[in-house]
């Protein structure tokens, strides 16, 4: 009886304990949907276009889309950001795998310098060195209205440094396996075609997910590197300039518009990609 | 099919440990070699070398006429078979096996006979349309040798196969690779850790120790005369017993004397002795277990020994026992020998006399460990001081014991 007391009184207070943790849990949950609801309810708000106090709309229409599509530059910017995206989730997935297999697998003098190097250079914010790389591409003509190539650039350029999670995933590959191809007669490029990359599935596809997702929120590198040429712009640079005093009370739900057709592409591809993210992440932590 | 030279090999890592020291081996066509030793001693170094994994810093080797120092692993015309299998995930047995062919360029008719052959080699066709993840250890072991036979290598590389079998599997699989050597007639050169399979399989063994090689030679020549301790504690369970011992010169022979019993050297190893410039008067003498043998009370030359532990191991009893004050020694008993009752009445006793089989004995000089009979034996590496030296080892065991 009494060891059968003491099971139950320490399942009450373990529930108790779980009640407390899914209640916080759910609060988290409510603040951090809360601006996304609250976006999402502006979006289709018909009766005004000024920012208002309230949440829930009084009148509920497509106009702000419809308004976004025909009488803005928007899609331009869709458009522009989607061309970067899709460039550098191809351009940067190569570098940050390449660069990930070759740190784990090849031993050279300087590898260790390197990896410290560029992993302390990670921790600089990136915005250190916006002035320099702006004047390197401005003498390339890489700047204003030919931004999209520009940052096209600057996005792939520094993405070898963020190798550090697909190392680790490679990590966990036995290198037997490549031995066991090179002695099967394979070239180093055809060890890592054939044999891991078959296997680094998860890692590819979070690689690619990384890749295609940054461009669609950088704001500080594409504004200034775009300067004032509005057809260059990107989605974040775009919507933004419609929140400034001038617009903000006749574009606002247009900006809400313009967000939530922004969250479309990444939220599709995240919904479609998750399994794999979790195990690329945690794939990647084992060794990481 | 080729030779294997290995010229004064050495491997030394960036940070200065050297792996491998002047490893020199030439391995005929055909030939089973086993490389053996304790974990760390520069086995699978040497093998990977050979392999190509492992850049050499010194040295040369040699496959057929070609020297490979420079040579990518897939220009050397060797295969692997890896501890761990190293089986492509996604591939299926058959693709697994066909993989070297398909980088060979070889048509497809050719490497689907190719690939059915060494199947039924391994009898593995039943399992070709399956991945790897869904075989079982020995299975996935099969496949690992069927994708290593099935381009007919000049040199079959071998690294701890059987490791990670368990041991009734291990048994069956070391059977097959009997088999399997007579079916496919090539050069192997096999790595473990493991005595008994270096003893059933190899034509000759190398016994390597801290990156030298202490001895090479046929399973019975490093079981016989062993070259120095080193080879006589390592090969053989249970190990080789130590004796300190005098020696003595008699007429024409030698007295190795030890605990007041008198051992008549054998001929042979006496005329070792007397070609040497100098004997070294104290010697260890080293006997097997079996090589021991309970003598009735009060026989001549027996050494007294009280009895610790009798271990039955149904066709052999293995008896521990100490003497002359504290030193450990290991008979093994053959039961078959005796009738219950007296076995019964062996493992009662508390104390029993022992003598030594004159003519399996080995004598070591005691400064480097090196056998007096065995030419060119290599002295026992000085990292290895602590290993088998007559007086340490009943101080050992008894502070193991007094640890536990």
């Amino acid at each position: 009886m009494s060891e059968n007391k003491k099971f139950r009184s320490k399942s009450g207070k373990e529930r108790f304990t779980r009640i407390l943790i899914y209640i916080f849990l759910s609060v988290l949950c409510i603040i951090w949907l809360i601006p996304f609801i609250y976006l999402v309810f502006q979006a289709f708000r018909g009766e005004s276009r000024s920012m208002v106090t309230y949440i829930i709309p009084k009148e509920w229409s497509f106009d702000n889309f419809i308004f976004l599509s025909t009488k803005t530059d928007f899609w331009h910017w869709y458009l522009n950001t989607l061309i970067i995206a899709l460039f550098n989730a191809v351009l940067q997935s190569v570098i940050v795998l390449c660069v990930a297999y070759a740190l784990s697998r090849m031993r050279f003098k300087g590898r260790k310098f390197l990896m410290n190097l560029m992993l302390v250079l990670g921790m600089f914010p990136g915005f250190l060195s916006m002035i320099a790389t702006y004047f390197i591409l401005k003498l390339f003509g890489l700047t204003s209205e030919n931004s999209v190539p520009g940052l096209i650039l600057i996005y792939a350029a520094s993405s070898g440094m963020g190798y550090y999670i697909a190392k680790g995933f490679f990590d966990t590959i036995p290198k037997s396996l490549d031995e066991a191809a090179r002695i099967d007669g394979a070239s180093r490029a055809r060890v890592f075609f054939r044999i891991i990359m078959p296997m680094a599935k998860p890692i590819i596809i979070y690689t690619i997910m990384m890749a295609f997702i940054a461009p669609w929120g950088d704001f500080m590198y594409a504004s200034l590197i775009t300067f004032g040429h509005e057809e260059a712009y990107n989605v974040a640079v775009g919507l933004y300039k419609w929140l400034d005093k001038e617009h903000i009370s006749n574009y606002f739900t247009i900006f809400c518009a313009g967000g939530l057709l922004v969250s479309v592409p990444i939220t599709a591809l995240f919904m479609a990609l998750q399994k794999y993210y979790v195990e690329g992440v945690t794939g990647g932590a084992v060794k990481g | 099919m080729a030779e294997v030279k290995l010229k004064n090999v050495k491997k030394q890592y960036e940070n200065g440990f050297v792996a491998v020291h002047d490893f020199n081996l030439e391995i005929k066509d055909k030939e089973f070699i086993v490389l053996v030793g304790p974990s760390g001693c520069g086995k699978s170094t040497t093998l990977r070398m050979i392999a190509g994994l492992e850049d050499i810093s010194g040295g040369e080797i040699s496959i057929g006429e070609n020297v490979v120092n420079d040579m990518e692993p897939k220009d050397r015309d060797i295969a692997m078979v890896f501890q761990n299998y190293a089986l492509y995930p996604h591939m299926s047995v058959y693709e697994n096996i066909a993989f070297g062919l398909r980088l060979r360029r070889l048509p497809n008719d050719e490497i689907h006979k190719k690939v059915c052959e060494a199947a039924e080699i391994l009898g593995i066709t039943e399992l070709l349309g399956r991945k790897p993840k869904q075989l079982s250890g020995g299975q996935r072991q099969r496949v690992a040798i069927g994708r290593a036979i099935v381009r007919v290598p000049k040199v079959f590389l071998m690294d701890e196969p059987l490791s990670n079998l368990d041991a009734k599997l291990r048994n069956q699989m070391r059977a097959e690779i009997i088999l399997l050597r007579k079916k496919i007639q090539t050069t192997f050169v096999y790595v473990t850790h493991d005595q008994t399979e270096a003893m059933t399989l190899g034509d000759r063994i190398v016994i390597m120790k801290d990156g030298f090689v202490m001895q090479v030679g046929t399973p019975q020549e490093l079981f016989n005369h062993p070259a120095n301790l080193f080879v006589a504690g390592f090969i053989g369970t249970p190990q080789m017993n130590f004796f300190d011992a005098k020696l003595t010169k008699e007429g024409n022979g030698y007295i190795a004397e030890v605990c007041g019993a008198k051992i008549e050297v054998p001929d042979y190893i006496c005329e070792k002795l007397d070609a040497r410039s100098s004997v070294p008067e104290k010697v260890i003498l080293g006997a097997r277990p079996e090589n021991l043998l309970i003598r009735p009370k009060g026989s001549q030359n027996t050494i007294k020994a009280r009895m610790k532990v009798t271990e039955m191991m149904g066709s052999e009893m293995h008896i521990h026992a100490d003497y002359g004050g504290d030193k450990d020694v290991i008979l093994r008993v053959q039961t078959a020998d005796m009738d219950e009752e007296a076995q019964v009445e062996l493992m009662a006793r508390s104390e029993f006399e022992f003598g030594i089989r004159q003519r399996t004995i080995n004598l070591f000089d005691p400064e480097d460990g090196r056998n007096l009979a065995v030419e060119n034996a290599v002295a026992v590496p000085k990292k290895a001081e602590n290993a088998p030296v007559a007086e340490d080892i009943g101080k050992k065991k008894k502070d193991k014991k007094t640890k536990k």
